[in-house]
């Protein structure tokens, strides 16, 4: 029984950093340039094929090389969909509006574009490592502890970057006052593109991560996208601190509900909390109302 | 040092400015008196590249600078300074400054800038650590005017810097502007009217409903009817 909870937290975490490390990306979008991103799932089904195609090459086989070679590729195409599909709109009335719409058009259209060219069984990608921590009956896997680190690494790096570097702190001056920003002569439509791409590359990370766990599908970013959106109302949009802890606290519900009553209710619980959320407390955790 | 030729400038379909030209010198302080939503504020916006729909020619230093976006001219040393302040209120004030020096061609300078700053705003080296939120009204105001002058610029265009102000303070905003013009800054105010900053003009321009009324000295101003009427309070 104590065995058995403790594995349940373990899952609970593990999956935590990963959602933190999505989570993370969807509310920068948000909190620095008011635009929320539908095909956010879609770009973590993204990572989990580019990863698959870059095992398919016959030189690759290991997951660094995988990660250094995706991660300029997903930056370069979430800059590239910003500059092509959001910006135009944002000068337009309801841009909000818009970009919802033009995002989940592109969504269903990678994803079918992923069942043509992929098929549509699920891919699988070879175990970041092999062999597990034993001790009695625990027993722990040496990949979920790289997925674990990588996350929480990934989360500290880019905490880093917000902190301690001219672009880091130029994208967080755009999300506090996107007027104050241009004032001070920061491009404010280089720093929308960039933030775009960097969240792209977060998701597409998280998808590499997730797929050796979960496989990679052609509609397999819809469940992520939902985690991730009540992850980011939960937490308080636009509000990165408060979207670390909603994506534990998430993680760890999922967990336990599956433990419990089964996966199936896994999502229904996530409503649960999202409901409860709007009900009670609509700017989440930490985010600030308006 | 800048020369503005009938400039038009829009909200939308409505049409803010009309026709306005204006001249300032290398060294002087211009100051442009109005009524509140005449279009002065977006006379010094647009001047610094921050309204999208503007037409009509710009010249700085002899060179257009017509259709120039805000993060270019900044670069080249003209320096807009909100009446609203427009900080970054959940960053520090050495943040705030920092982001002052972003451009290029301030980045090299940003030690002096910084130093030039904290002796000119000695309070503002004393609350380094503080968040701008939790800062007054006075404060806010200086720390916008500082971060301004942390872009290293040549032409600084402020915005109502009064505003809000107690007198004061006002003397203080006053003093401010005097100086950095001694160091050799070229200052474009808008103001409504207040006489500290008034009597530093060098020359001054009244903007109503959008247009130029009134170009001149302090003197030729006082010999105006309807200016010292509306303006001066006289």
């Amino acid at each position: 029984m104590l065995i058995e909870i403790i594995d349940v937290i373990i899952s609970g975490m593990i999956n935590g950093s990963v959602y933190a490390l999505m989570a993370v990306g969807l509310t920068l979008i948000y909190g620095v340039s008011k635009a929320f991103n539908f095909a956010y799932g879609s770009f973590y089904s993204m990572g989990g094929y580019i990863a698959f195609l870059l095992f398919g090459a016959a030189f690759i086989n290991s997951y660094l090389v995988v990660f250094l070679l995706a991660a300029p590729v997903l930056f370069f195409f979430g800059f590239i969909i910003e500059k092509l599909l959001v910006a135009p709109l944002r000068k337009r009335d309801d841009w909000e509006i818009k970009v919802m719409m033009i995002t989940l058009g592109l969504a269903l259209f990678l994803d079918n574009s992923y069942q043509v060219v992929f098929g549509a069984r699920m891919k699988s990608l070879p175990p970041l490592m092999e062999g597990s921590f034993e001790a009695g009956d625990f027993f722990l896997s040496y990949q979920d502890i790289v997925i674990f680190v990588l996350s929480i690494g990934g989360i500290l790096l880019f905490r880093w970057f917000l902190n301690n570097t001219r672009t880091g702190m130029s994208v967080r001056a755009v999300a506090q006052n996107p007027a104050g920003a241009q004032i001070v002569g920061i491009p404010k439509e280089f720093v929308f593109a960039a933030t775009f791409a960097i969240s792209t590359v977060m998701v597409g990370m998280g998808g590499i991560l997730l797929a050796q766990k979960y496989f990679v599908t052609p509609a397999g970013g819809w469940n992520i996208l939902v985690k991730a959106w009540v992850i980011t109302a939960f937490g308080g949009m636009g509000s990165i601190k408060g979207g670390l802890y909603a994506a534990f606290i998430v993680g760890m519900l999922e967990a336990f509900v599956g433990w419990q009553f089964g996966m199936t209710w896994t999502l229904m619980a996530l409503f649960a909390v999202l409901l409860t959320t709007l009900a009670v407390r609509p700017q989440g955790l930490m985010g600030k109302w308006g | 040092m800048i020369n503005v030729q009938n400039m038009n400038a829009y909200y939308g379909d409505f049409h803010v400015l009309k026709n306005v030209s204006l001249t300032v010198d290398e060294g002087q302080i211009v100051v442009m008196l109005g009524p509140n939503g005449h279009g002065k504020s977006t006379f010094l916006k647009s001047v610094c590249g921050l309204v999208e729909k503007v037409d009509g020619t710009l010249n700085y230093k002899g060179e257009s600078i017509t259709g120039l976006r805000a993060e270019r001219l900044v670069n080249k040393g003209i320096t807009y300074i909100a009446e609203n302040r427009e900080l970054f209120p959940e960053m520090t004030v050495l943040e705030n400054l920092k982001l002052g020096a972003y451009s290029k061609s301030a980045r090299p300078h940003e030690k002096e800038n910084l130093e030039r700053v904290f002796s000119l705003f000695p309070r503002l080296a004393d609350r380094k650590g503080q968040f701008a939120s939790t800062m007054s009204g006075g404060e806010a105001r200086m720390l916008a005017i500082a971060r301004g002058l942390m872009s290293n610029a040549k032409f600084l265009a402020i915005d109502e810097p009064s505003l809000g102000l107690q007198p004061n303070l006002r003397d203080e905003v006053a003093r401010i502007i005097k100086e950095i013009n001694d160091q050799g800054m070229t200052v474009l105010v808008v103001e409504q009217n207040i006489p500290q900053i008034t009597e530093l003009a060098d020359k001054l321009y009244v903007l109503e409903e959008g247009r130029i009324t009134f170009e001149g000295s302090k003197e030729d101003a006082l010999c105006n009817d309807h200016l010292k009427e509306i303006f001066l309070g006289m």
